[in-house]
């Protein structure tokens, strides 16, 4: 059943690349989201299949591969892969749509948005290191290519340093894996979690340093972030959307996954130190982001800071700050999601980016007003504004991280103060004010250009209200994740040994 | 009358200094401030019918108020105007007319009774969903030029008309019309007892609709006849048009203004014909300055923070009219420029729809569009103003004395001294890039 979320994409690419020159980019496009739409659908159905008072791997597939190298195909999916895959599979139909008509070169652009597609849901769903590693090893040169054919001015510089910072990343998490399975001798490299446990501390410490190094280059934490604003402004809309709604969460995902999910002893060690550095994270990203000119840079910087509270609420280490940080992944997502788009429309229509020249785009008639509102509505979900999808993630994770880390938790309040700052700066300058009328003569926006956003506002505003659908995928397992970490006068539970009572009231574990 | 006023001056004195020399040479030559391109010609002339048709309701609606509602403490009917006010000829068309200007019809023009009839829904609704569904024809706009012309009265000291209604006399007729229209309402004439100021500040109001009203009613059929003329080639350049709102004006300026209240069927004349109050000194130069220049900031299209010393101390600083307005905030909800734009989206002439289709957003930002054509008409109706100014105070564009000429100059020159301030538009109404 997880094959399908991996090889329809990686097919279609395929299929996509080999089509005749002669078949128009329209159809080229039509034929990806149909692709992606299926793919999206059969996330659904997953959705609906989900048992979420189990809070193991469930539809689990195997597939016996290399066994000398240990590497197998091994598919299975929990709570947090679940959520992970459902943001790919959206985002990606979402970023399609976000995607020129008349894009140039369509059957590349499409295939490798496919390829990335696939990809990412093949590492989220991976269960052998080895394969996780293919996985995350594969997305990176479609979004070379990505980022150097269909990019800005600087697409270049961007896009080797993109390739850089990532060639490094997966460098150290190879050694991290290798390390974990020669170390600890394990026959293969299958994923158990805690499989790290046997080994001494520090030997743990170090293989955890290395992995968290690995990853947060990827999500990006400071100081690993300085690819992110260069790629980020230069990658065109929709691959901005996929760089920072699915790719970021990669190095999220595996921070969870390999950091918390092998090594939950040093992981607990290593918290405070995390949640001090998700605090800097956090600071840093607003900070940036108030002192920027071009809007796509300032939302790239929002971007670093957002990602932070995901680190807070890891290290916090209680269920809801856990669960409050898978959520975040999804809301961040989305948010971005919207932001880049609304960000992308505005640079075509207007031809720019610079808050120096953008004013008055608000205007009913003559500026964007649609887009502009929709913006508005994005920087207020970003800003964690109640009733839109940021305020749960972000709410949940101060709540559950606030007892265990208050003064990180407090900077990261301030964060989100922060956040507001510099969105009340960017709306401020780009949507009110007057249009200039020697300047503003803009085209006009058409629907399909203003859909991508539509949806995302609807999904924003519909987790907003109903919390409950953000939040219950991820419950079971977040718990059982907290779980697995030894405290003072416990040491590991098998997350099987949780019942749906404990899973029902997961605070009562906290103490 | 093509070409009356073009004046060899340029070769008599040097080239002009002024920031705008271009400029006051075409006006020199017997041109317009408006560049003559057929362009700009079939803008001005299609704003000029577009405009014609709801002004004729706005004239007839601003009498109607003036005459019949006057006092009416809750007048929610004011814009449902009478049989009787759409049935009355106009003084200047039709078979009825004084003088004939237009040569269509006297009563309403049959586009506006077409369209106070079925509205943009196109449909026989009764009136009142039309009205508040805003199918109608807003005469928001016109109160608010109105209301410009009674607030700038008293400051711009032209005329006789404004300083009169602070007379004794007015004083008097005034409270003799309040009398007669609260007689048998003792609440109203309590309130009268306690408060004349405030009913007689509601007259000095009423006198400023009917003023506006008698000037309008000349208006609306010079631009309908402009447009007849047009269509029939005989209007072919943006002079021509100017020099035949220059003879109108001259044709009609002694036209009275005058203030009649109607009660239970008596008239009650508050500003009598007697008085001797002419369409041109106490309508049409009080309504430029009043209503091109200054008027006030309106609502919506900007906040101004008058403690930042954004709005000027003076009355006489205020430039916020439709010559310096920015046109690109039209289409907000509730702002007087969007409404009378909606009054005019509706009575364009095909050409011009045609041509706003072709340009910018086309049908999307149309309203943007005449309005910023409307801007450029009445860039050309200032300079009308001007020649008629310069025709009445100084001497003729083919003047032989060098002196007369540069006496010309100076009054040029200082008229255009106005439209130096970064808001003014016209810079902007030079080029066809601006739309």
């Amino acid at each position: 059943m997880l094959s399908v979320l991996i090889w329809l994409p990686i097919v279609g690419a395929a299929v996509l690349g080999f089509l005749p020159a002669s078949v128009p980019a329209k159809t080229v496009r039509n034929g990806a989201l149909a692709i992606s739409g299926v793919v999206l659908l059969w996330t659904i159905w997953l959705f609906t299949q989900f048992n979420l008072s189990d809070s193991g791997f469930q539809f689990s597939e195997y597939l016996p591969w290399i066994e000398t190298l240990g590497l197998n195909y091994e598919l299975a999916m929990d709570g947090l892969a679940l959520v992970l895959v459902g943001l790919n599979s959206f985002l990606t139909w979402i970023a399609l749509l976000s995607s020129s008509e008349t894009t140039d070169r369509p059957r590349l652009f499409y295939s490798m948005i496919l390829l990335v597609s696939g990809g990412v849901a093949g590492a989220f769903l991976a269960q052998n290191l080895l394969l996780f590693f293919l996985f995350y090893e594969l997305e990176l040169v479609p979004f070379y290519l990505l980022i150097s054919i269909w990019g800005g001015a600087k697409r270049g510089y961007a896009a080797i340093k993109f390739l850089i910072y990532t060639a490094i990343s997966g460098a150290l998490i190879l050694a991290g894996f290798l390390g974990l399975v020669w170390l600890s001798g394990a026959k293969d490299f299958s994923y158990h979690s805690g499989m790290g446990q046997a080994l001494p501390l520090e030997l743990q410490l170090g293989l955890l340093v290395v992995l968290l190094i690995g990853f947060g280059i990827k999500i990006p934490l400071v100081p690993f972030h300085t690819w992110l604003p260069d790629t980020y402004v230069e990658a065109s809309a929709p691959i901005t959307i996929l760089l920072g709604g699915i790719l970021a969460k990669l190095g999220a995902y595996g921070v969870f996954r390999f950091g918390l999910g092998i090594f939950p002893e040093a992981w607990s060690k290593l918290a405070p130190a995390l949640a001090i550095w998700a605090a800097v994270s956090i600071l840093y990203g607003a900070m940036a982001a108030i002192a920027q000119k071009d809007i796509k840079r300032m939302v790239a910087y929002s971007s670093i800071g957002h990602m932070g509270y995901i680190l807070l609420g890891a290290a916090a280490l209680t269920p809801l700050a856990l669960v409050g940080s898978i959520s975040q992944m999804v809301a961040h997502g989305i948010i971005l999601a919207i932001l880049f788009h609304l960000v992308g429309v505005i640079e075509q229509k207007v031809g720019s980016r610079e808050l120096d020249v953008l004013n008055g785009l608000l205007n009913p008639i003559r500026g964007l007003a649609s887009i502009s509102s929709l913006l508005i509505l994005g920087a207020m979900a970003s800003a964690g504004i109640p009733g839109l999808a940021g305020f749960v993630a972000e709410f949940l994770i101060f709540q559950g991280s606030y007892s265990v880390f208050p003064i990180p938790t407090l900077v990261g309040v301030v964060g989100t103060g922060l956040t507001a700052v510099y969105f009340v700066i960017l709306l401020n300058r780009t949507c009110f004010g007057r249009l200039n009328t020697k300047t503003a003569y803009y085209p006009r926006v058409l629907f399909e250009e203003r859909l991508p956003a539509l949806i995302l506002a609807g999904v924003i505003f519909f987790l907003g209200i109903q919390p409950s659908w953000l939040v219950k995928w991820s419950e079971a397992t977040s718990t059982a994740m907290v779980a697995a970490v030894p405290t003072l006068d416990r040491v590991a539970i098998a997350p099987t040994s949780l019942t749906n009572a404990e899973v029902a009231t997961p605070l009562a574990i906290e103490d | 009358m093509t070409a009356t006023l073009v004046s060899p001056s340029s070769t008599k004195l040097p080239p002009s200094n002024h920031e705008f020399a271009e400029i006051i040479h075409r006006l020199e030559a017997g041109g317009a401030m408006l560049p003559d391109t057929p362009e700009n010609l079939m803008q001005i002339i299609g704003l000029y019918k577009a405009y014609a048709v709801p002004m004729d309701f706005y004239w007839r609606d601003l009498l109607y108020i003036a005459e019949q509602v006057f006092l009416n403490p809750l007048p929610f009917f004011k814009y449902f105007i009478s049989q009787e006010y759409l049935d009355r000829q106009n003084h200047y068309a039709g078979d009825q007319a004084d003088l004939r200007v237009w040569r269509g019809t006297g009563s309403a023009h049959p586009e506006l009774l077409e369209f106070m009839q079925k509205g943009e829904l196109k449909s026989k609704l009764p009136r009142l969903l039309h009205h508040w569904y805003h199918d109608r024809i807003n005469m928001e706009f016109a109160e608010e030029c109105m209301r410009a012309m009674l607030w700038h009265g008293r400051d711009m000291g032209m005329g006789q008309f404004d300083a009169y209604l602070d007379s004794e006399e007015y004083r008097q007729n005034a409270d003799r019309a309040i009398k007669a229209y609260f007689k048998g309402n003792p609440v109203m004439m309590a309130m009268y007892k306690a408060f004349p100021d405030m009913f007689l500040e509601q007259v000095r109001q009423m006198s400023y609709y009917s003023n506006l009203g008698l000037f309008w009613e000349v208006m609306a059929p010079v631009f309908f006849e402009m447009s007849d003329l047009y269509d029939e080639g005989k209007i072919a350049s943006v002079p021509d048009a100017m020099n035949f709102l220059v003879n109108g004006i001259f044709a009609i300026a002694g036209r009275p203004i005058y203030h009649h209240v109607y009660i239970n069927g008596e008239c009650y004349e508050i500003i009598p014909k007697s008085k001797g109050f002419m369409w041109l000194y106490e309508a049409a130069l009080p309504y430029v300055e009043a209503v091109f220049y200054r008027t006030s900031p309106f609502r919506g299209t900007k906040s101004y923070n008058a403690q930042a010393g954004q709005v000027p101390a003076e009355q006489k600083d205020f430039h916020y009219g439709v010559l310096y307005a920015d046109k690109f905030p039209v289409g907000t909800a509730g702002i007087p420029p969007t409404l009378l734009a909606q009054d005019m989206l509706h009575f364009l002439p095909p050409y011009l729809v045609e041509y706003y289709q072709q340009h910018c957003r086309g049908e999307d930002d149309m309203l943007v569009q005449l309005a910023v054509s409307f801007q450029r008409s009445m860039y050309c109706v200032t300079s009308a103003v001007i020649q008629a100014l310069r025709t009445a105070l100084l001497y003729p564009l083919d003047d032989p004395n060098p002196e007369h000429l540069m006496a010309n100059r100076k009054f040029f020159e200082a008229q255009l001294d106005r439209f130096k301030r970064p808001e003014a538009r016209l810079r902007d109404i030079q080029t066809p890039d601006y739309r």
